[in-house]
């Protein structure tokens, strides 16, 4: 892995990726052309609603898409080294150990028969190559970098409570050391006390580890305090992206607008219910032009027409035909 | 089109009929199926118009174990008769206990199962050490004793509808013997059914616990009750073939199952006369799968997700 | 004031599940102690008001939704509608009335519908088992209705829709229907937007406001989100282990605060501009069981404030403004 420019280049480069479901007949798109970078340390947020994408995306570049998803564009590179995600074979030296997961559901995601420190290890012996009294020995270190105590390692993911449970999730996905880690909504479930205890978990285990962050979310209000950048995600593709503090402060794309105005903020003491109309696209029929444009309240008529790029907007990017692009070149960075 | 949905009629029965019978008869499995089934039916309901009248020794036409021919399709049996004659007429018999058993099983096996599992506590308790003692209690022990008893108290040669008697003896052992089957698996998926966050809307909505069981439950229990009614009524014609197998049949009026014990008496095995056990096996096949292509197309017209969406 | 205009009372409620022991302790009757899911809750809801129920899970607000609409049977204290007691009413008669009168919202619309019924089926469901209607007009008449309030319009375009047929917003809207066409007087909402895409969430609670605006609706409004319960409720009722902790006006819990507990409750909260907040640190730990409370205040081994008395002696609610109560030690100074 000799890397010319180790300052320069990203530590993940997404080019045009798109993913396709279902293999036979009409495939459907499920992301389309989306692009972005991610620095060594940054923490990202891929916000959306349900069908937007953002997991796809996020799996896609994991390496996890399900079996009837196909990558059918686009390029991953990983410290200046092309990933053949498309590739399920070639895929798999490279899963789990430089981009891991913590999943939604860590219920499910746990074997209820195992105890937690095997299960912890099972990650080491696979991919690392540990011996398992070497890899027993990491997992217990693990759980006391999450913050469980050594002794709660013999317990079995029922005996432990829900935010204990997240917590090993992320000690398995810390397991082989990756360099990025992917939140797959890893708060979604949770209380809003232990919710906040996690978000800090991950924002110390950032700064310790220098991990790179990937948060898939629904929840904007999650973001502002455990994100450095936000990518607005909208039926397949990227509509805004920019940095917290200026989304939150002078959103461009009226869907983030929209999405901001709709969260309560008791801070601002307004009481004010702002609904978007309408029902966020499904697959199937995704209106023609920009996706948003049935519940856009300053639609166009080119709206309806032409997708609009995603093109530099200030210090971010926008795809609207509200701020389009101010020079002409697009975002994607040349190799 | 919005027009018609508009004044779509509360709880239209004529209307959601015709909409059940247009998807169910789509089906290719349910079209097979009914096919088969009429197919038997009419055999069975006019066997002298199509094969003349029931076969004896005495008025035996053909050889002794003869192969299919053009005289007889099907070839004779071991005193030659005719056995497509034989099959025609045991049709009447075996579906009719067939039927009449599977009705019984999943009438008493399905409201059984269904208090059970919506009821719980005492009544679960009760139900299900009755429904216990059925299940272990086997089938045969119970036929054997009750069918004679019966036979005995109430005359062997009473007639109702045509049909002797001993029939109906066998066509209730045979039922109260199979409901068991029924019972536990209908209560098992009612306690899961139970528990959907619908039944407690209903409840909320003030629906009754009948109307909860059968406007919310029973309909959720379909597929598994069509699926098991297939199987009683396979069952049905075999456990009617090993009563007939043990005498408590009627040998003078055939069922494949007596022409099934009557074959392997005969020996029809070893001297290669396929066609006498092959005769009746296929019958009971053919009406056992045409059940369960039926149960099959209830389930998907029953169940609206696997409704294709137009 | 607020007494007389009350539609619901619950006073001292007690829901106690006994514990299942092991077959030794079955066989031998012995008593394994219960769940205390909901301990000795007050709380009242005024004609056309708007009351939130916040806590975490495991606080016992969704069992206090499902004694109301009588789901559940409490174990002690009184439940009261309208001033007549409804705590041990089983007969089918009463009960029909009080259900045409208290209706729920559920918090995952697809499991609250059958996926068998049509739309018209659901919603005419409770009109036709509490014998509100006589005939089909009548009957088509209300279901359109019912609809047309939760926002599906045209009405008619929706009766022959199965639940897999409508989007998630949709379905929640058709639950909130079969609600409305009773007409109730009083809804419990158990999480009713939790489960819903962000974008869809302002169009719900825009339903559930507009029936308070003109029907004058009251509505129980139970979440686990502090700053949504802001937006909705008139008043908020925070609950911490089955126990109230706090309760006042929307604005009083919101801005001021006077439960630790509630104070955690609000830092924990992620907000859009918000830096971290100052004042109370953040909690540690995570709620006990309702099998083994604690003695004293509940809260004691999590609060940043306890002291020795917290810890032997249960706080009583205080007064500690106009209609605002905390139940605190530190809230009687």
């Amino acid at each position: 892995m000799t890397n010319s420019f180790p300052d320069k280049e990203p530590l993940l480069r997404v080019d045009g990726l798109s993913v396709d479901y279902g293999l036979k007949g009409d495939p459907l798109r499920a992301i389309d052309g989306v692009s972005f970078e991610l620095r060594t340390g940054e923490a990202v947020a891929l916000v959306g609603e349900s069908g937007s994408g953002k997991t796809t995306t996020a799996m896609a570049i994991a390496g996890l898409l399900s079996p009837n998803a196909r990558v059918s564009g686009g390029q991953v590179h990983y410290r200046g080294q092309r990933l053949p995600i498309d590739d399920d074979a070639a895929m798999r030296p490279h899963r789990w150990s430089e981009t891991s997961v913590v999943f939604q559901g860590a219920m499910n995601a746990l074997n209820p028969v195992h105890r937690i420190t095997k299960q912890i290890a099972e990650p080491c012996i696979l991919k690392l190559g540990m011996t398992r009294g070497e890899a027993t020995a990491r997992a217990i270190e693990l759980l006391e970098l999450v913050g469980i105590p050594a002794d709660r390692g013999v317990a079995y993911p029922h005996e432990l409570s829900g935010g204990m449970r997240q917590r090993v999730m992320i000690a398995m996905a810390l397991a082989c050391r990756p360099s990025i880690i992917v939140g797959d909504e890893p708060t979604t479930a949770l209380d809003v006390i232990t919710q906040a205890q996690i978000l800090k978990l991950l924002r110390d285990l950032r700064s310790q580890l220098n991990l790179a962050l990937i948060l898939i979310t629904h929840d904007l209000s999650v973001v502002a305090e455990s994100c450095d950048r936000v990518m607005i995600m909208y039926s397949g593709r990227v509509v805004e992206d920019g940095t917290v503090a200026e989304i939150f402060a002078e959103p461009k794309h009226p869907y983030t607008k929209l999405l901001i105005a709709s969260i309560p903020n008791p801070a601002n003491g307004k009481k004010m219910i702002r609904p978007i109309p309408g029902d966020p696209p499904n697959l199937v029929n995704r209106p023609s032009g920009c996706a948003f444009h049935p519940r856009c309240p300053s639609t166009m008529s080119v709206c309806t027409t032409e997708v609009p790029r995603l093109g530099r907007f200030g210090h971010g990017r926008v795809a609207c035909h509200l701020h389009p692009p101010l020079q002409e070149n697009m975002v994607t960075v040349h190799a | 089109m919005t027009e018609n949905i508009v004044k779509y009629p509360p709880r239209g029965r004529t209307r959601a009929v015709k909409r059940f019978l247009g998807q169910f008869l789509r089906d290719r499995g349910a079209q097979v199926g009914l096919v088969c089934l009429v197919f038997f039916l009419i055999v069975a309901a006019m066997p002298n118009m199509l094969v003349g009248p029931l076969q004896t020794a005495i008025n035996a036409t053909g050889d002794f174990l003869a192969p299919p021919s053009g005289q007889h399709l099907l070839g004779t049996d071991e005193v030659g008769r005719d056995v497509l004659n034989l099959i025609v007429h045991g049709a009447r018999i075996s579906l009719t206990i067939a039927l009449l058993a599977t009705v019984i099983s999943l009438v008493v096996g399905s409201t059984v199962g269904m208090a059970s599992g919506y009821f719980g506590g005492w009544v679960d308790t009760w139900l299900m050490r009755i429904t216990d003692f059925f299940f272990v209690m086997p089938s045969f022990v119970l036929a054997l004793i009750i069918t004679p008893v019966v036979l005995e108290v109430m005359g062997r040669s009473g007639y109702i509808l045509g049909f002797r008697l001993s029939l109906f003896v066998i066509i209730t052992v045979i039922g109260m013997t199979s409901w068991s089957f029924v019972a536990r698996i209908v209560r098992s998926q009612t306690l899961s059914i139970k528990e959907r966050t619908f039944i407690d809307r209903a409840r909320v909505v003030g629906s009754s616990n009948l109307s909860i069981m059968v406007r919310h439950i029973l309909p959720n229990l379909v597929p598994q009750i069509a699926a098991n009614g297939a199987l009683v009524v396979a069952g049905a014609i075999y456990i009617e073939t090993s009563l007939s197998f043990l005498g408590l049949g009627d040998p003078l009026q055939p069922s494949w199952g007596t022409l099934l014990s009557l074959a392997q008496r005969a020996g029809a095995a070893s001297a290669g006369a396929w066609w006498y056990l092959g005769a009746p096996g296929v019958c009971a096949l053919m009406v056992s799968l045409s059940f369960v292509l039926i149960g099959n197309a209830l389930d998907d017209t029953f169940n609206p997700r696997r409704r294709a969406i137009p | 004031m607020r007494d007389s205009s009350d539609i619901l009372r619950l006073e001292n409620l007690q829901v106690h599940f006994p514990i299942q022991g092991g077959l030794f302790d079955r066989m031998l009757g012995r008593p394994c102690g219960a769940v205390r899911a909901v301990d000795g809750l007050d709380l009242n809801v005024g004609r056309g008001e708007i009351v939130a129920l916040v806590g975490e899970s495991g606080s016992g607000k969704s069992t206090v939704g499902r004694v109301i609409t009588k789901l559940s049977q409490p174990t002690g204290g009184r439940l009261l509608f309208e001033g007549r007691d409804m705590t041990s009413q089983r007969s089918s008669s009463a009960l029909r009335s009080y259900r045409h009168h208290v209706q729920m919202i559920f918090q995952d619309a697809y499991q609250a519908l059958n996926p068998r019924h049509t739309t018209f089926d659901i919603v005419a469901e409770p009109l036709r088992s509490l014998r509100l209607v006589d005939n089909d007009a009548q009957l088509s008449e209300r279901v359109s209705e019912a609809l047309a309030a939760a926002g599906l319009n045209p009405p008619g375009d929706f009766f022959a829709r199965f639940p897999h047929e409508l989007s998630g917003g949709q379905r929640q809207r058709v639950v909130i229907a079969g609600a409305l066409a009773v007409k109730p007087e009083l809804i419990v909402a158990d999480e009713p937007v939790s489960m819903l895409d962000v974008s869809i969430r302002a169009q719900i609670l825009q339903v559930l406001v507009d029936l308070r605006d003109r029907h004058n609706m009251a509505l129980l409004f139970i979440t686990h989100d502090l700053p949504l319960a802001w937006l909705i409720a008139d008043r908020i009722a925070v609950l911490y282990l089955g126990k109230l902790v706090e309760i006042g006006s929307a604005d009083d819990i919101t801005f001021k605060p006077r439960h630790p507990y509630t104070v955690a409750l609000l830092n924990a909260t992620p907000q859009i501009g918000g830096a971290a907040r100052p004042g109370v640190p953040a909690l540690q730990g995570e709620v006990p069981s309702a099998a083994r409370l604690p003695n004293g205040c509940r809260f004691h081994p999590r609060c940043p404030l306890a002291f020795d008395r917290c810890k032997v002696e249960e706080p009583p609610a205080i007064e500690v403004g106009p209609h605002h109560m905390s139940a605190c030690w530190l809230a009687e100074r």
